[in-house]
């Protein structure tokens, strides 16, 4: 059924009307996307020349124009840049597997820095967006997600396997601006998804639902289970649900009426396993 | 004044005499005979619970408006099954936690069952004259996993309704009846609006009655059969050695009753369950990932999901490849397993009433033909989970589902010559799975030590099952002796 679900979900993302997309909730919201303007941004530009020859040169080249071993960066804009960055995947640990998500190596600042370096060196791409969540639509963030994003990031967010080795990453923990930058530049597998898909307010949306209800479920029922629904709620009903209550029928099953007879105590029973039980002549007895 | 009312009621109905025939019923003292009462309870807990959900469930599935507490669905279009689903999740005091009592309630249920039928299989007690109600319990395992399936589609939310779509997608693959079945089933082409409201009255009504009525059945012919038991203390073919319903097992079933039901109620407060107000209303566009049914119809879902994409090209009619995983494996699981007492019997020859039970030991190819069954059932139970497991051991999921591929074919096999071999060596150690001796450690007047073997009761002097031959255990035919009132009772001295 994965697989089977899987590729209806790509599907669905591929194929779905823009129209389902737009709702009500259009007018309440408003993403703001612009540069991040760098008080000093000429130092700001040198300290991430240096960082980036540093740290990414020796994949991505020195003109982040690509190498043998790192695609040309050229051209990509800050907000691509600073979601690979952001998020700990750059620099790169494994190249023979998808980037993990590992805590980032460079705080606020020199993650923005390295950014708008790589994004002066050329023009175009996606600047790092700034979101602002002030009357956002968490409903209709709930359904754009729905329709989007649940078919490789599950509906609770989990994350899931995909096909051939990849996997759509777990969405607890990420950020506005990373999740406002990941569907904007679609990092890896993830498509992109443009204006058309997702508006403008439909991304205030999302955002705001994914950083208040993917990221912080409301679960009055008790534990989560993390949200990978009933495999793990299986598990648990029949190792914790059946299998307590056949400790207990072990408990129970086993106990006697012993009377108290030959005044050696009152009942007890044996530690588990068989009961105390009368020999054949007891019973010939009756 | 209530003597006289009681003997009253006796005159017309002579309910004492039946009554006092059914309270000295001897149930064996043998834990594993339990196991049958956890699924009895757990659907006491199902109807008390459910009745109570009812009083909220808006079986239908027309559109509304949520306005209701939970921010992330206010303004959304859902149906008022989710709707009144939702709203009994965070409106109504004390609905989530029947709601989710309910739940848990439904996998024990089930999972109780499933165990049952395995004690009952690796003892043997589905044979002569059992083999009927052997029958009547595979129909309720049936019953029971179909019902729950039922129950958990009713909600109406993304993850269910998921599963809705595949079992439309499993009836229409039934050859040449299937679209029309189809169709029958769902009022129309899929979804449609019936299905909820037909569902509803299945799974509240119909199928409540028919597992009533079975449970009926199944325990009086638990009555009418008397129970088996385990050979040694007294125990023989022609008489039942135990405690008798009242007072003792009155009371430890009593008990068992509340326990189960707390457990039940345990979970039901303290894990969740079905969070569907994270799902959302189910839209047949919108699909989530990690999708899978509850447990007990896991075996199907993994099936669909190892299946390899046959299909079968007969003239003129093509057979889907769904049809052979859904609809021909739980066909012959099921078939099989209804009639397998009958199919021992005919394999073994052995046609004599027993009602003593086996070691699984001494059966050992009866027991490793179980377990390896069992395996392979549980490697697709497992197998339903391929995304889950790839997920969490990072490995990638074409690797997990040929793994799991092979698993379902190699695994049967290995399991089957594990456990005949060791029922093969327990069966030569005459001390496995006995409780350990204690000892007495006796210090003498000098300083010196020695032990000595301990009484563990006073007059406790046969505290382990006999090993018996399996071929020597005398196999009485004549039933009528235990079937006239005056059937042997072994009573233990103790009780009388
Ligand atoms: C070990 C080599 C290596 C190092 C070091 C490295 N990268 Fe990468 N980078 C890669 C590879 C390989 C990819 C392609 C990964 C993929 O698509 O899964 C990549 C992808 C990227 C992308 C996305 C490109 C796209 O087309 O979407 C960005 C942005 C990026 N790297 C930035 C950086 C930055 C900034 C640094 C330094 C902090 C860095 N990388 C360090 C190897 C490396
Ligand atoms: C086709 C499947 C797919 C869809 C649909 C999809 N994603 Fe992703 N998403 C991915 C994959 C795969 C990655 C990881 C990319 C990588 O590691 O190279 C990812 C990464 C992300 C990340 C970054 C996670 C991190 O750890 O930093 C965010 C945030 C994200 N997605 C949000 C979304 C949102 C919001 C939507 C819906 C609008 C969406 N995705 C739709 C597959 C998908």
């Amino acid at each position: 059924m994965g697989v089977v679900v899987g590729a209806l979900a790509l599907a669905s993302v591929l194929f779905s009307p823009h129209a389902a997309t737009a709702g009500p909730g259009a007018s309440l919201s408003s993403a703001v996307l612009a540069s991040a303007s760098a008080p000093n941004h000429r130092a700001a530009l040198s300290l991430g020349r240096t960082l980036f020859d540093e740290n990414c040169s020796s994949c991505h080249g020195v003109s982040a124009q690509g190498s043998a071993l790192g695609p040309n960066l050229r051209g990509l804009g800050a907000g691509t840049v600073d979601l690979w960055v952001s998020s700990g995947w750059m620099p790169l640990a494994n190249p023979a597997i998808q980037p993990i998500r590992k805590p980032a190596l460079f705080d606020r600042a020199q993650t923005t820095s390295i950014a708008q370096y790589v994004a002066s060196l050329a023009p175009g791409g996606l600047p790092i967006p700034k979101v602002d969540l002030a009357g956002a639509n968490s409903a209709e963030g709930f359904s754009v997600f729905a329709l989007n994003c649940a078919p490789c990031h599950t509906v609770t967010g989990a994350g899931d396997a995909l096909a051939d080795g990849l996997s759509a990453p777990s969405l607890h923990g990420v950020t506005a601006t990373q999740v406002a930058e990941a569907v904007r530049t679609g990092p890896g597998n993830m498509p992109r998804f443009s204006t058309f898909t997702i508006s403008p307010t439909q991304l205030t949306d999302v955002v705001d639902y994914v950083t208040k209800h993917i990221e912080h479920p409301s679960s009055p029922g008790g534990l989560s289970l993390g949200g990978v629904g009933p495999v793990a709620e299986g598990f648990v009903g029949l190792f914790v649900g059946v299998g307590v209550c056949v400790l207990i029928a072990l408990w129970i099953g086993d106990r006697n009426e012993r009377e108290d007879t030959d005044g050696h105590g009152d009942a007890h029973s044996p530690p588990g396993g068989e009961p105390p039980s009368g020999s054949e002549p007891e019973v010939a007895h009756a | 004044m209530i003597d006289k009312l009681f003997g009253w009621v006796d005159d017309r109905l002579a309910l004492s005499r039946s009554g006092r025939h059914l309270i000295n019923k001897i149930f064996p003292d043998h834990w594993s005979f339990m196991i049958g009462e956890i699924a009895l309870y757990s659907f006491i807990v199902l109807l008390l619970t459910g009745v109570f959900l009812t009083l909220y469930f808006v079986p239908s599935g027309s559109d509304v408006v949520y306005h209701g507490v939970y921010a992330p669905l206010r303004g959304q279009r859902i149906s008022e099954a989710y709707n009144s689903t939702v709203n009994l999740s965070f409106q109504v005091r004390g609905g989530l936690l029947m709601r989710q009592m309910h739940h848990w309630a439904a996998n024990i249920f089930v999972g109780s069952i499933v165990v049952h039928m395995l004690r009952v299989f690796f003892t043997g007690a589905f044979r002569r004259p059992r083999e009927a109600n052997w029958m009547i319990g595979t129909t309720l395992l049936i019953l029971a996993i179909f019902n729950g399936f039922l129950g958990y589609s009713l909600p109406d939310d993304l993850i269910s309704g998921t599963g809705i779509r595949i079992a439309f997608s499993i009836t229409e693959s039934i050859p040449f009846v299937g679209t029309y079945l189809g169709f029958f089933l769902f009022g129309g082409q899929y979804p449609g609006t019936a299905i909820i409201p037909r569902f509803f009255i299945l799974h509240v009504l119909v199928l409540p009655l028919v597992i009533l009525g079975l449970l009926a059945g199944h325990l009086g012919m638990l009555v009418k059969h008397k129970h088996a038991q385990f050979p040694g203390r007294g125990a023989r073919n022609d008489n039942v050695v135990g405690s008798p319903l009242w007072p003792t097992y009155a009371a430890k079933a009593g008990g068992f009753f509340f326990l189960t039901t707390g457990v039940t109620a345990l979970l039901g407060a303290a894990v969740q369950i079905n969070p569907i107000w994270q799902y959302g209303q189910y839209y047949p566009y919108k699909v989530s990932y990690a999708v899978q049914p509850d447990w007990y119809m896991g075996f199907l879902d993994g099936a669909l999901r190892v299946m390899p994409a046959w299909e079968l090209h007969l003239p003129g009619h093509m057979i889907p490849n769904v049809f052979f995983p859904a609809i021909l494996l739980p066909g012959i699981t099921f078939t099989l397993l209804m009639l397998y007492p009958f199919i021992e019997a005919k394999l073994t020859g052995d046609v004599a009433e027993h009602h003593l039970l086996d070691r699984p030991r001494d059966r050992p190819v009866r027991t490793a033909f179980g377990v390896a069954t069992f395996a392979f059932y549980f490697v697709l139970f497992g197998a339903s989970a391929t995304d889950v497991l790839a997920n969490y051991l990072s490995l990638t999921l074409n690797f997990v589902l040929w793994a799991f591929r092979i698993m379902a074919i190699v695994v049967p096999f290995i399991v089957f010559a594990v456990t005949y071999k060791l029922c093969k060596e327990l069966q030569q150690t005459p001390s496995a799975g006995k409780r350990q001796q204690f000892n007495l450690i006796l210090r003498s007047a000098d300083g010196g030590y020695t032990t000595v073997p301990a009484e563990q009761y006073p007059g406790y002097d046969q505290p382990e099952l006999a090993p018996v031959d399996v071929e020597k255990v005398e196999l009485t035919a004549d039933a009528a002796q235990q079937d006239g009132d005056e059937g042997v009772y072994e009573i233990p001295r103790r009780y009388r």
